[in-house]
C-alpha cells in the first residue's frame, strides 16, 4: 500500500460548531452520499466543572473531497442522561448505511472515580439520511463482560455476505506505571458478528498481535475489502507517556486477512507514517478508510489527538 | 396470609468485633445447608476507609442445624477479594446469592463501582468455590450480567435458582437517576433472566412486579421459592426518597406466579412487618426464605439497611402454599 497525503482538510477552530464546541475534530468517519461525503467527528466543549464533553458533529465535502459544502449547526445525537454510559461524551461514531436507515455505533463515555472513565458501545438510528440520530435505548448494546471487563469502544461495522461484522476494542487492564500518576489503560482489538446489527456474538480474543509489548494499546480499527483481501488499519501506542512524547504516541498500523478470522499484522506495509514536520509529525491516529467515486481514501488525525483537525490521504496503489 | 414467628436477631457483627474482620453490617443473607450446620452467607463491612466510604465483602456465619439460634463458627477472613482498578466490583460485593451445583458452590453478587455524576453503578458477577464454600474465585474480571439498551445501569440484587436443568436469575435493573437536593437517587425494578449454564444469560426484558408506591418505587431482593405448584417471591420495596427513615424504609412484599413471567402482587400476604421496638422496628428487608428439616424460615435484615444485623423468623402457617 502507498498513501499519498493530501494534508489537513478540516480545522475545527475555523468553523462555528454545534453545542458550543471549539476544538477537536476527532476520529473522522464517513457516510458517502450521492452528492457529497458526510464526515462525522467528535468535538469538545468544557462543562460546568471544566472537564470535556465530546459531541458529534459533521462536515459535508463534495465528492472529490476538495471543497467543504457545510458544517452541522444542530445536535446530531444527544448525550445520555444522568448515570447513562454516554453521559459525558460520544467518541467516536461509526455510521453504516442499512437499507433506508443509517445505523450509528457510538462509543459512550462515563466518568469514574478510581479510574478516569469507562466506555461502552451504543446504537443509534437515523431515518433522515444521517442528519440526526435517535438512540436505541438508554443503555449500550455492547459493554463489559466476563473476560472484557471495561472500556468497550471504537466499533467499526461492515456487512459481508449478510453478516454484520464489528471490530472494536476492549480494555484488559488499568495499570499504574508511576506511583504518583493515575493508572493508564491498556486495550486491544477484537471482533464480533451479528445477524441483526443489534445482538452481537463476540469471538472473545485479541485478533491483532502486539508489536510494541504486552501493554501496547490498539485502537480504532477500520476495515475494507479489495482484490480478495481484507485490509485493516488501526492505531497503536505505548500505554504510558503517550501524550507528550512522540516516540510513545499513536502510529498507524496495518494487518490483512483472507478469511476475516486470522489477521497478519505487518505495519511496514501500512504505507503511511508521521511527517517530518507539521500537523501530523508527532502523532497519527484514528484512521478511517472509505471509497468515493472509485478512489480509496483515508481520513486520520494528527498531533494532539486531533485537537486542530483531520487530514486526508489517497491510495496510490 | 403468611404467619411468621419472629425468633429474634441472630447475628450482629458489632457483637463480635474482636473475633472476626467484620465491624458493622450483616446484609443480604443467603443460606447453604450442610450436614451439621447451616451456613448463612452475608455481606459485611470493615471500618470505613479514611475518606469515610465503605467497602462491602462476602462473609458467612455457621448456625447449628439443630438450633439455628446458635452460632457455631464465624468467618475469620474475607472469602472473596474485590476487583482491580476500573473493574465493576472494585468497591464492594453486595447483595449476594449462593447456590450449590454438583461439587462447586457459586455466588452471584452485585459488584460496585464509583462514578462521578452519580455515586455508584453496579453489575452482576459470578465467583466459584471448589472447597465447599469456604473461599471463592471470580470467574472473570468482568460481570456475567451487565447493561443493555433497556437496562442502562444498576444491575443488582441477584437471586440465583436452578429448576431442572435451567438456571434463573432474578435481579433488579436501574430505570432512572432522580436529581435531588443532595446526591442523585436511583429507581430500580425487578427483572429476570434465564440460562443453560448460569454464565450466558438471556434477559426476559420486562419489569415483573407492578408498582405499588408509584413509578418511583424501588424494588429489590426478589427471593423466589417454588412450593406446592407455584413460584412465590418475597421482595423488598421502598420509596426513592426518605428511605432511611421508618416511614419510607424498606418493607417486605409478596407476589406469586405459576409461570415465572406473570406475577400477582399481594403484599398484604407477606405477613412480615416491623416490630414495635428493637433491632427491626424501622426496617425489615432483604428476605431470604428457605426450608430445613420440615420447617420454613425467613432470614432478613433490620434497621439501617442491616447495620443492626440479621434475624430469623419461622413460618407458623400455612404449610400448604397452593391456595395462597
Amino acid at each position: 500500500m502507498k498513501w499519498s497525503k493530501q494534508g489537513k482538510i478540516f480545522d475545527p477552530t475555523e468553523h462555528v460548531l454545534p453545542n458550543n464546541c471549539r476544538e477537536f475534530a476527532q476520529s473522522p468517519q464517513t457516510l458517502v452520499m450521492s452528492d457529497r461525503v458526510r464526515v462525522y467527528f467528535s468535538t469538545r466543549v468544557r462543562d460546568s466543572i471544566g472537564k470535556y464533553l465530546s459531541h458529534v458533529a459533521f462536515v459535508d465535502f463534495d465528492k472529490n473531497m476538495q471543497n467543504i459544502i457545510g458544517v452541522s449547526k444542530h445536535t446530531v445525537i444527544e448525550l445520555g442522561g444522568l448515570g447513562c454510559f454516554d453521559e459525558h461524551g460520544i467518541f467516536p461514531i461509526n455510521v453504516v448505511r442499512d437499507g433506508d436507515r443509517v445505523l450509528a455505533y457510538t462509543t459512550g463515555w462515563n466518568r469514574k472515580v478510581s479510574v478516569s472513565v469507562d466506555a461502552s458501545i451504543g446504537l443509534a438510528i437515523s431515518h433522515d439520511d444521517g442528519f440526526t440520530f435517535q438512540k436505541y435505548g438508554n443503555g449500550p448494546i455492547m459493554t463489559s463482560s466476563l473476560n472484557e471487563p471495561f472500556l468497550i469502544g471504537d466499533a467499526f461495522v461492515a456487512l459481508y455476505e449478510e453478516i454484520y461484522h464489528m471490530w472494536y476494542i476492549y480494555g484488559t487492564k488499568w495499570k499504574k506505571f508511576v506511583k504518583s500518576d493515575p493508572p493508564d489503560r491498556v486495550y486491544k482489538i477484537a471482533h464480533a458478528t451479528s445477524d441483526d446489527g443489534i445482538n452481537w456474538h463476540r469471538d472473545g480474543r485479541q485478533i491483532i498481535a502486539d508489536r510494541l509489548n504486552a501493554d501496547e494499546c490498539q485502537a480504532l480499527p477500520t476495515v475494507f475489502h479489495r482484490d480478495g483481501t481484507y485490509h485493516m488499519y488501526f492505531c497503536y501506542r505505548q500505554a504510558h507517556g503517550f501524550r507528550k512524547q512522540s516516540n510513545n504516541a499513536y502510529r498507524i498500523g496495518y494487518a490483512y486477512s483472507n478469511d476475516l478470522i486470522n489477521w497478519e499484522r505487518d505495519d511496514s506495509k501500512a504505507g503511511i507514517d508521521v511527517s517530518e514536520d507539521g500537523w501530523d509529525s508527532q502523532m497519527q491516529c484514528y484512521p478511517h478508510t472509505f471509497q468515493a467515486d472509485g478512489k480509496d481514501y483515508m481520513l486520520y488525525n494528527g498531533n494532539e489527538f486531533g485537537r486542530f483537525g483531520f487530514g486526508l490521504a489517497v491510495l496510490d496503489e | 396470609m403468611f404467619k411468621w414467628e419472629k425468633l429474634g436477631k441472630i447475628f450482629d457483627p458489632r457483637d463480635y468485633k474482636n473475633e472476626s474482620w467484620m465491624q458493622e453490617f450483616a446484609q443480604s443473607p443467603s443460606v447453604l445447608i450442610y450436614e451439621k450446620h447451616v451456613r448463612v452467607y452475608l455481606c459485611s463491612r470493615p471500618a470505613p476507609t479514611p475518606d469515610g466510604q465503605y467497602l462491602s465483602f462476602l462473609s458467612y456465619i455457621d448456625l447449628d442445624r439443630e438450633n439455628l439460634l446458635k452460632i457455631v463458627n464465624i468467618c475469620k477472613e474475607r472469602i472473596l477479594s474485590l476487583g482491580g482498578y476500573g473493574t465493576f466490583d472494585e468497591f464492594g460485593t453486595y447483595p449476594i446469592s449462593v447456590i450449590r451445583d454438583q461439587d462447586e458452590v457459586r455466588v452471584y453478587y452485585a459488584g460496585w463501582t464509583r462514578c462521578e455524576s452519580v455515586p455508584f453503578n453496579a453489575a452482576i458477577g459470578l465467583a466459584i468455590s471448589h472447597d465447599n464454600g469456604v473461599s471463592f474465585t471470580r470467574l472473570g474480571e468482568g460481570p456475567v450480567l451487565s447493561y443493555s439498551p433497556d437496562e442502562p445501569f444498576l444491575l443488582g440484587s441477584p437471586r440465583i435458582r436452578k429448576y431442572g436443568e435451567k438456571w434463573y436469575l432474578w435481579y433488579v435493573s436501574g430505570k432512572e437517576w432522580l436529581k435531588t437536593d443532595s446526591k442523585p437517587e436511583p429507581v430500580y425494578k425487578i427483572r429476570m433472566a434465564s440460562s443453560d449454564d448460569g454464565i450466558n444469560w438471556v434477559k426476559f426484558g420486562k419489569d415483573l412486579i407492578e408498582d405499588k408506591l408509584g413509578e418511583y418505587e424501588c424494588q429489590a431482593c426478589p427471593d423466589v421459592i417454588f412450593r406446592d405448584g407455584k413460584y412465590h417471591m418475597f421482595f423488598s420495596y421502598r420509596l426513592s426518597h426518605n428511605y432511611k427513615s421508618k416511614e419510607g424504609g424498606y418493607r417486605i412484599g409478596y407476589a406469586s406466579s405459576v409461570d415465572m413471567i406473570h406475577w400477582n402482587r399481594r403484599d398484604e400476604m407477606a405477613g412480615m412487618s416491623v416490630s414495635e421496638s428493637g433491632w427491626d422496628s424501622e426496617m425489615v428487608n432483604y428476605p431470604h426464605v428457605f426450608t430445613l428439616d420440615g420447617e420454613t424460615y425467613m432470614l432478613y435484615q433490620g434497621n439501617e439497611m442491616g447495620r443492626a444485623g440479621i434475624g430469623l423468623a419461622r413460618l407458623v402457617s400455612p404449610q400448604d402454599w397452593c391456595c395462597i
